[in-house]
């Protein structure tokens, strides 16, 4: 395996208010492998809170882990000469949740486009761009007659988004980070652009982070999940497993509140865990042990002492709870190594 | 479920007849909702789906006459028991809005007043509507049976709203929303800026409260999930007008509209991996809405009639409304 973009064991704390005296522990000990070899979709997938868009920035070097290290083919970002970074730059790309807030809307939706292309030096002529951007504009399923000069108010969403996939794929990257990429979309189009996702893994091996709070569109596109609950990993494993069969339970609680398109498909199966897992308290900036431990309606004594490792439970899932302690402990990296090899 | 409902519920609560709403443009008028039909039943639970563009907020808002100044309601009925609510003054509007049909609205979590506690906040409520003969201690037991039937502490209301998560927020808008015990509770997307576990407790609440209440419900929205889960009708708009109404089960298990059947096939679920199905195209311009069928562009099913003229939405069959006309020909 070669890692192409690797978490060892991050953490990042975010400090508030005056002298530092509030701090949250956005992302607490995240490990995470692509494999450079296997193209894949990687799901990270939690809700407001769970410390997943902090994981994604961490990823991409826009901010740096308080712990811990981000590597990028072995190197760390914290300590990489120019020219890399310029490579890691290029080769990690990312799609944003907002495809309104991207665009300087007195400019044509060109701009996003060439900016990249000169900035990176990739062509040495205008034709050159020209082509280049047109052929990943039909990557990402646009027509370039239909889309080059027009204003971004001129397209939907849909397109607009779609835009952005183009603009990620005009650099060749390796990897792209999606941050909640359809979640403003409408539906008609969301299943068009998770699909121009999964072919760009399938047809150009490109792998990708899709960084979601919809765990049903992430079962759909990814091979891989890692769930976070306020920064930690509660359940990682093929999505198969986790998404059906979810073992930890908070997972479960997550699963079960999926509201289905099947009106005979009722919400809210697992009514044990339902009835007793509250909805999320207070943020509590110094809770022991587990962190779910206070909403956790199977809590026992020693889950309010430290707080769980993961045990592997099947051969491609492992999860961070003592109910399954019975399987055997594993480390972060050594399962994220485990994944990234499957 | 739905289907007997008729039998035991002789009169609809609320009858929404060919409302049409423009927006006055730049470009000219933008016709938001055109001729739009429904009716609610008591106690019932209907929802408006559609994608951006398609009217169902224009539509709710419209019901209770809560507009902005650039929007037009060209034409239409909004019955609510007989009455017509297009044609009440605006002080008779104000006076029905909480007591006889209320919103949650879009967002409700910064819907709060920021500066004012929420307890006040729910007695002015009251008092708007009920200016004589109620005491603090009155107006207070009201609001602390609703908070509690809302299942939050009386003691939000000694609070600011920033003092509370997003999911307690929504039940002070839900608490507000039943406070004078309307006969319908309009959610515009009252859960989506909420996390699922979030989601699911706030719409159970909703229901409970709802059917305790027997209030009739419109849930606005986008998410067909959300409708499965919770509604007994649903109204599928596209492009300005309902292409279909139904019971929740048959629209799921058999739509009759291709665009319907597109968007019920787009849904994501948990039974397949890999595929997917989009709908080709774009929604129409409402500005230079095509002729004939709204739909027609996008529609794989379509014919020559689709292009000239505008399908009737018509009853199919018992309970089953659509605007096609392929479905007017005798599909089923």
């Amino acid at each position: 395996m070669i890692s192409l973009l690797e978490a060892q064991h991050v953490s990042r704390v975010f400090h508030s208010g005056l002298l530092n005296k509030g701090h949250t522990l956005a992302v607490d000990g995240v490990s995470l492998i692509i494999n450079e070899e296997k193209p894949s979709i990687t799901a990270i997938a939690g809700e407001s809170g769970s410390g997943k868009t902090t994981l994604a920035r961490l990823l991409l070097g826009v901010i740096q882990p308080t712990s811990g290290s981000i590597l990028y083919r072995g190197q760390n970002l914290a300590a990489m000469d120019r020219p890399t970074r310029k490579e890691f730059r290029r080769q990690v790309q990312a799609i944003f949740q907002d495809p309104y807030e991207a665009y300087n809307p007195v400019y044509k939706v060109d701009q996003v486009l060439t900016t990249p292309v000169y900035k990176f030096g990739l062509v040495h002529s205008r034709e050159e761009a020209h082509e280049r951007i047109e052929q990943s504009l039909r990557m990402a399923g646009l027509r370039p007659e239909e889309t080059l000069g027009r204003y971004p108010h001129q397209l939907s969403g849909g397109r607009r988004q779609r835009i952005m996939v183009a603009r990620a794929l005009l650099l060749n990257p390796r990897i792209i980070l999606a941050d909640e990429p359809v979640s403003m979309v409408d539906a008609s189009l969301r299943a068009t652009i998770l699909e121009s996702l999964v072919k760009l893994k399938r047809e150009f091996g490109i792998s990708f982070i899709y960084i979601t709070h919809d765990l049903t569109t992430a079962y759909q596109v990814s091979q891989n999940i890692y769930v976070l609950y306020r920064g930690s990993v509660a359940e990682v494993g093929g999505v198969e497993k986790v998404i059906k069969q979810p073992k930890h339970p908070y997972t479960r609680l997550l699963v079960s509140s999926i509201p289905l398109p099947d009106p005979d498909k009722h919400w809210g199966g697992e009514s044990e865990i339902e009835s007793k897992a509250s909805a999320p308290g207070a943020p509590q900036a110094e809770l022991i042990g587990c962190k779910f431990s206070n909403r956790c309606p199977y809590v026992m004594a020693e889950c309010q002492q430290t707080a769980p490792p993961l045990y592997l439970t099947d051969d491609n899932r492992a999860v961070a709870c003592y109910l399954h302690k019975s399987g055997a402990q594993i480390s972060g990296k050594e399962m994220a190594e485990l994944l990234a090899n499957l | 479920m739905a289907g007997d409902r008729s039998q035991e519920a002789k009169a609809p609560v609320l009858e929404v007849r060919n409302l049409r709403v423009s927006y006055t443009t730049a470009a000219g008028p933008l016709r938001a909702v055109n001729g739009v039909s429904f009716y609610l039943w008591p106690g019932e639970r209907l929802g408006l789906v559609g994608e951006s563009g398609s009217g169902k907020t224009t539509t709710a808002l419209s019901l209770m006459r809560l507009m902005q100044d650039t929007t037009v309601v060209e034409g239409g009925e909004v019955l609510l028991d007989g009455v017509d609510l297009l044609k009440l003054s605006e002080e008779e509007m104000r006076q029905a809005r909480f007591a006889k049909i209320s919103l949650i609205p879009q967002g409700a979590m910064n819907s709060l007043n920021p500066m004012m506690k929420v307890g006040e906040q729910l007695r002015d409520t009251i008092r708007a509507h009920q200016p004589k003969g109620n005491s603090k201690a009155t107006i207070d037991a009201r609001i602390q049976q609703v908070l509690e039937s809302v299942e939050l502490r009386l003691n939000v209301m000694d609070s600011y709203p920033h003092e509370l998560s997003g999911g307690m927020k929504q039940r002070v808008c839900i608490a507000m929303s039943i406070l004078l015990n309307p006969k319908v509770i309009i959610a515009d997307e009252p859960t989506s800026a909420l996390d699922v576990v979030v989601q699911r407790q706030v719409m159970e609440t909703l229901r409970r409260v709802q059917v305790a209440l027997g209030a009739a419900v419109i849930l606005v929205g986008h998410d067909m999930g959300l409708m499965a889960q919770f509604v007994d009708r649903i109204g599928v708009m596209y492009g300005g007008k309902l292409v279909e109404v139904g019971p929740v089960r048959g629209i799921f298990k058999d739509p009759l509209h291709p665009y319907t059947q597109l968007l019920i096939k787009s849904l994501p679920n948990l039974d397949m991996k890999d595929v997917f199905r989009g709908i080709p195209g774009l929604t129409p311009s409402l500005l230079t809405p095509p002729p004939g069928c709204m739909f027609h562009p996008r529609c794989p099913q379509v014919i020559q009639r689709c292009s000239v003229d505008i399908p009737k939405f018509v009853e199919i069959k018992p309970e089953r409304w659509a605007a096609c006309h392929l479905c007017e020909g005798g599909r089923q």
